[in-house]
């Protein structure tokens, strides 16, 4: 078997990535949120097809037409999601996709001697094969999804996040059987938000930035600074000042400190997670920052009454000092606390509405007599709305949906603004947004602090985090592991945080 | 093994907004959507003169008042029937109760005014049952997770069971004369001499189209069919709005029965059957949205029209009862399927 090596060029996710993966070598895929690991794992499993680019295996140019593909050369994937079947049993799951046209293409005990076998190599001997999908805990079906994949004859394993739900136990033995692999001269290619699994499997390490390659590394050379240096696009021992990316704002909490608007007590993500307490203050915009999945969306969705935390509470604190407990989502927003989805299309808009009908949604139960609308006063603040936000629409009248992802989102924005929010829950707000827009917003809500509105921000962008924020609380496995002033922080500090390389507040996380 | 490939510029914007692709339509192509959009958009009121027309040619002696007033009776019967369908399918749901409470109302008012009730205690009661049986139908979608064509579908099943109960054996009925009147194409409405029913349709047309467009819960109506999740998150009051559909629609049906009571003057627990797909068949065509939150009354008045325009046609020339079902769901799909076009552009952006 030659070397491997496949370099790919895809507008937006993946712009010219390389990446060269030898024989009897574990690879480990880095970067982080949208640099473009999971569009790069696609197009190696054949899901996605590349713009540009070519993939070269054992020598030789190939094209991927499709998932069968892939598999049929040896290139076994489990990705991200974990993808099962919850009404089928573990065998029939593991052996998903492989039947031909007329029912079985193996017979009942090849299949299940194939299973015991895979689910032994990763540890999990005991399972019962008929038992259905949905009865077995996530890391078991994470294992399931990983059986699945080494069932067939595979050359080169890819592992998108496939850990981040096995406790510590089941990951060593799913390394083991990877080692296991290596020494027979196959190849394993994985991803991870967990740095020590980074450090501790991989022979070699690539480091995506912006759907670019920008290291190649042995894992002997390769530091946990120097990795997330190449992530974050600096030096790791860069000055935090030269890392500043834009103006920042000049935060009207901290010329006068302001009363606290909400409380989160003791608040408990997850069984295992710390719990959380912070205070926001009117005024303060908090960014909250994680890879995905670290907890930090269930946080907004506690803020804003959709999720009930495990544990704790969310306290809103009233003006007059009274305080109130956020039971429900319909609670929250008697409270003041305002959420905007992440999700526009899915949760946001009214598609067919128009755009005042979008906007004017939310008012009318302030703006409605005995049930009639209250339209000329609707309409006299969705004009004051458009000006003060540069809304750009042809006409109010015209449906939402023919405007730019831009002006849906200030639409969103100012359904709740016209409320007077006390607390603004925004859902990583910005994205899909052009580059111009994202300035009119940041500038909507600076303007929004300064009249005293508490913002909690949630993005996947530091960039965005480190321009707009006063302070960014960062999530890692379901807790708050560290809560960085803006003002003091570079975007080397946020990234070394979400990979649980705390190293601010002393918490220890590994 | 340590080269980095060539590096795009790295501050690239990844995703260029719609804003940035849109100008690049050129005049004559937005000129044309907008034509064609507003053109599906006209089409039903453009349909309801040309079918008269046709009428008037093909059938000799229609142009005159009786058959115009017969035309509108039957227009009437369905567009109240389709009234509450309506505003259930805007707001995402269905109500499939509508031909069992038609037949529940008629029983109820026929056996009732026979046994010498006074008549507002008969219309009390049988409003009271209509809001009973759009509350349980609404509720139950609500709390059981269920859409409301299963749950109305159901309750369909039970009134028309009970209706069916109470009717088993009765064959004698009655109505007072100025009901048989209101629904009599020689009727009239006190002075007026149009019989009642095309007058109660006239108003309830202009207020249904106010309580979709300027009311609160109108406009609820809409988002909660448009985006029920969405809807949830604007604190838009799903149930409540989805109880006040499925009342209407009931309320509605029931009037409808009553009517159709009138016109029989005998108990029919089955006479609603046919509304089964006529009201939708009349929503359809008017140009709502089975999807939800795209739509309104005006277009049902309009769906209406045309079904009732149809039919009268088709009889008129001779054809049979089968080929007058062929030519509505002909017209369904055609007429649909040019709506479809306009959502299609409007999603693409």
């Amino acid at each position: 078997m030659e070397g491997l090596s496949r370099s790919f060029g895809e507008t937006r996710a993946l712009n010219s990535a390389t990446l060269r993966v030898r024989p009897s070598e574990i690879h480990s895929l880095v970067g982080e949120n949208g640099s473009g690991k999971s569009t790069l794992i696609k197009i190696l499993s054949g899901v996605l097809r590349p713009d540009s680019g070519t993939l070269v295996w054992e020598g030789e140019a190939r094209q991927l037409g499709s998932p069968r593909s892939a598999q049929g050369m040896g290139i076994a994937t489990v990705f991200q999601e974990t993808l099962i079947v919850p009404e089928m049993t573990v065998r029939d799951n593991i052996y998903l996709g492989t039947d031909g046209l007329f029912r079985s293409g193996h017979r009942k005990g090849d299949e299940i001697a194939g299973a015991r076998q895979a689910l032994s190599d990763l540890g999990m001997d005991g399972l019962d094969l008929d038992r259905p999908m949905w009865t077995l805990s996530l890391a078991e079906r994470q294992l399931t999804t990983v059986a699945r994949a080494i069932i067939r004859p595979w050359r080169l394993l890819v592992l998108d996040e496939a850990t981040s739900a096995l406790d510590a136990q089941q990951r060593d033995r799913l390394f083991d059987y990877l080692r296991l692999a290596r020494s027979q001269g196959r190849s394993v290619l994985f991803t991870s938000h967990r740095m020590d699994e980074v450090l501790g499997l991989a022979d070699w390490i690539t480091v995506l930035r912006q759907g670019a390659t920008v290291a190649t590394m042995g894992a002997s050379e390769a530091s946990r600074g120097g990795i997330l240096g190449h992530m974050s696009g600096r030096e790791a021992h860069a000055d935090p000042a030269v890392a500043e990316p834009g103006p920042r704002r000049g935060g009207a909490g901290q010329q006068s400190p302001q009363r606290p608007v909400l409380r989160v007590a003791e608040l408990t993500l997850r069984a295992a997670s710390k719990p959380i307490s912070v205070e926001v203050r009117a005024g303060e915009i908090l960014g909250l920052a994680g890879l995905e999945g670290q907890g930090q969306v269930g946080f907004v969705e506690c803020l804003c009454g959709l999720r009930r935390p495990v544990d704790g509470q969310v306290l809103a604190l009233e003006d007059n000092g009274e305080t109130h407990v956020v039971r429900s989502y319909r609670g929250a927003n008697r409270l003041g606390i305002r959420y905007v989805p992440r999700d526009r299309r899915y949760e946001g808009l009214f598609g067919p509405l128009s755009v005042f009908d979008n906007f004017a949604i939310t008012l009318w139960g302030d703006l409605s007599r005995l049930g009639l609308l209250r339209r000329q006063q609707a309409r006299k603040r969705f004009a004051d709305f458009a000006e003060s936000s540069r809304l750009v629409s042809a006409s109010p009248s015209r449906t939402i949906s023919i405007l730019s992802g831009g002006n849906q989102q200030k639409v969103l924005l100012g359904r709740w603004i016209a409320m007077r929010p006390r607390v603004l829950v925004v859902n990583d707000p910005l994205r899909g947004v052009d580059h111009n827009t994202k300035e009119e917003l940041y500038g909507l809500f600076r303007r929004l602090a300064a009249d005293g509105v508490a913002i909690i921000f949630l993005s996947t962008e530091i960039a965005e985090l480190l321009t707009l924020t006063d302070q960014i609380a960062v999530f890692h496995e379901g807790s708050l592991v560290a809560m960085l002033p803006t003002e003091m922080s570079s975007d080397t500090d946020v990234v070394a945080a979400m990979f649980g390389a705390d190293k601010h507040d002393g918490s220890a996380d590994d | 093994m340590t080269d980095p490939s060539p590096i795009a510029p790295a501050d690239g914007l990844p995703e260029p907004g719609p804003a940035a692709r849109q100008p690049a339509r050129s005049t004559s192509e937005i000129v044309t959507r907008f034509l064609a959009a507003n053109f599906t958009d006209a089409l039903p009121y453009i349909l309801v003169p040309v079918l008269f027309i046709l009428s008037v040619i093909f059938i000799p002696g229609y142009f005159s008042k009786l058959s115009i007033i017969s035309l509108l009776i039957l227009a009437s019967l369905l567009g109240l029937a389709s009234l509450g369908q309506t505003i259930t399918i805007i707001a995402g749901g269905i109500d499939l109760s509508i031909p069992a409470v038609i037949g529940l109302s008629d029983i109820i008012v026929t056996q009732l005014y026979y046994k010498h009730w006074p008549l507002p205690v008969i219309f009390l009661a049988i409003a009271a049952l209509a809001i009973f049986i759009g509350t349980v139908s609404a509720m139950s979608s609500v709390l059981l997770h269920v859409h409301s064509l299963i749950t109305s579908f159901g309750m369909s099943l039970v009134v028309s069971g009970v209706a069916l109960e109470w009717s088993n054996g009765a064959v004698n009925g009655a109505v007072p004369g100025w009901l048989t009147s209101s629904v009599s194409a020689i009727g009239h409405t006190g002075p007026i001499p149009i019989p009642a029913i095309i007058i109660v349709w006239a108003v309830a047309s202009v207020l249904a189209v106010a309580f979709l467009r300027l009311t609160r819960v109108g406009r609820e109506t809409y988002a909660l069919g448009a985006n029920p999740v969405a809807a949830r998150l604007a604190i838009v009051r799903s149930t409540w709005t989805l109880v006040v559909a499925f009342c209407i629609s009931a309320l509605c049906a029931a009037m409808v029965g009553v009517f159709f009571a009138g016109y029989s003057g005998i108990p029919d627990p089955t006479v609603g059957e046919p509304y089964f797909f006529l009201t939708i068949t009349a929503v359809l065509i008017g140009g709502t949205s089975l999807l939800g939150g795209r739509g309104g009354y005006q277009r049902t008045v309009m769906g209406a029209l045309i079904v009732a325009e149809l039919t009268t046609l088709l009889v008129g020339v001779g054809f049979s009862a089968s080929f007058q079902e062929l030519a509505l769901g002909i017209l369904v799909i055609a007429l649909t399927s040019t709506y479809g076009r306009e959502l299609k552009v409007a999603a693409k952006i």
